[in-house]
């Protein structure tokens, strides 16, 4: 019996997608409820939020959750419309350094914050 | 009655038009298809379509009416807004008018063996299932193949030659829940591909508009849970 598998790939980025969405609503959750606990609003207090190294490695992961959600939905809509391999592999490239340069950048304005 | 109709016949050498059509009809009790037949009959012999069972148990009449994939065979005309716009189910090849191209569809089909597989030696009598077993295969077995799903989701029109489409996912995973099928692995397998499967985004068109009220986003999802089950 000739048996011709699938490519094997998919199904870890579909449940990184899910993790993901899980992440990004538990942590916006969290952070809502110590904005709320942070009392008044302003200037001050805003930074204060993002000073501790929970907060930091949190948002950074937050940040990492929602670029790789992104890039998945992304990749998706490229599967869908963008069927010129040449122009796929550019886009996912572009995206890529994009997304990778967003996180680079993140990582910097969190650690900015004393 | 006012309808306005797919017409497109390759011989003649013309582009697909819609063509007008008033029928003197009482709409009460009747269907799409009755007053297909009654197009076909009356005003013009050369209008075209399937049709076999008039029931909603071939699927051979699934077309597309004022936007939505039906059997015209069990739709009401009563409640339809005129003209009734009728064309052949979306992005298969027409044949005629409203006679679509199935041999895509089918050949998705076809890919996930829809039939069991079970190298035991066959017993006497059949091979038996608890009645619990009998019972996933349930909202699975019910499947037609008239194509209404498969033909109204957008990953399949994005992705026809690749993408299985609702009903051969479905068809897939009826063998994959049968107790008496050994071949669960090697369906998972073919089945675990970024185009045959996880083209599927749920937004469950198929499921809106399959006639005989099934599932196929909740199949495929059950699909997806045996591939995590089986990763992890």
């Amino acid at each position: 019996m000739r048996h011709v598998g699938g490519a094997h790939r998919g199904l870890d980025m579909w449940l990184l997608q899910r993790a993901s969405a899980l992440y990004m609503a538990g942590f916006l959750v969290a952070f809502l409820v110590l904005l709320l606990a942070a009392g008044p609003m302003g200037y001050e207090t805003w930074r204060g939020l993002f000073a501790p190294m929970y907060m930091k490695v949190g948002g950074l992961l937050f940040v990492t959750a929602l670029l790789v959600h992104a890039w998945i939905g992304l990749r998706e809509i490229f599967i869908d419309y963008v069927h010129c391999l040449v122009l796929r592999l550019g886009l996912y490239l572009a995206f890529g350094i994009l997304y990778l340069g967003c996180l680079a950048w993140s990582v910097d304005i969190l650690w900015s914050v004393k | 009655m006012k309808f306005r109709i797919y017409r497109y016949d390759p011989e003649l050498g013309s582009a697909p038009r819609m063509q007008d059509y008033e029928l003197d009809f009482d709409a009460k009790g009747k269907k799409v298809l009755d007053a297909l037949i009654a197009i076909k009959d009356t005003l013009d012999e050369s209008l075209s379509f399937r049709r076999s069972c008039r029931e909603g148990v071939c699927g051979s009449d699934g077309v597309n009416v004022n936007g939505s994939n039906v059997l015209a065979c069990i739709t009401d005309l009563e409640g339809l807004k005129e003209p009734i716009t009728i064309r052949p189910l979306p992005r298969l090849g027409v044949i005629r008018d409203l006679i679509v191209d199935m041999a895509q569809f089918y050949q998705h089909y076809k890919a996930v063996k829809p039939y069991l597989i079970n190298l035991d030696p066959e017993p006497e009598n059949e091979r038996l299932q608890s009645p619990e077993d009998r019972a996933e295969l349930d909202g699975l077995w019910e499947c037609i193949l008239c194509g209404c799903c498969t033909t109204s989701c957008p990953s399949f029109w994005w992705n026809p030659d690749k993408f299985l489409g609702p009903a051969a996912l479905l068809q897939g995973y009826r063998f994959i829940a049968d107790s008496r099928d050994q071949a669960t692995d090697e369906r998972l397998d073919f089945l675990e591909d970024p185009y045959r499967l996880f083209r599927c985004h749920g937004i469950m068109n198929c499921v809106e508009v399959c006639p005989k009220g099934l599932n196929p986003t909740e199949a495929i999802g059950k699909i997806k849970s045996l591939l995590v089950k089986r990763a992890l």
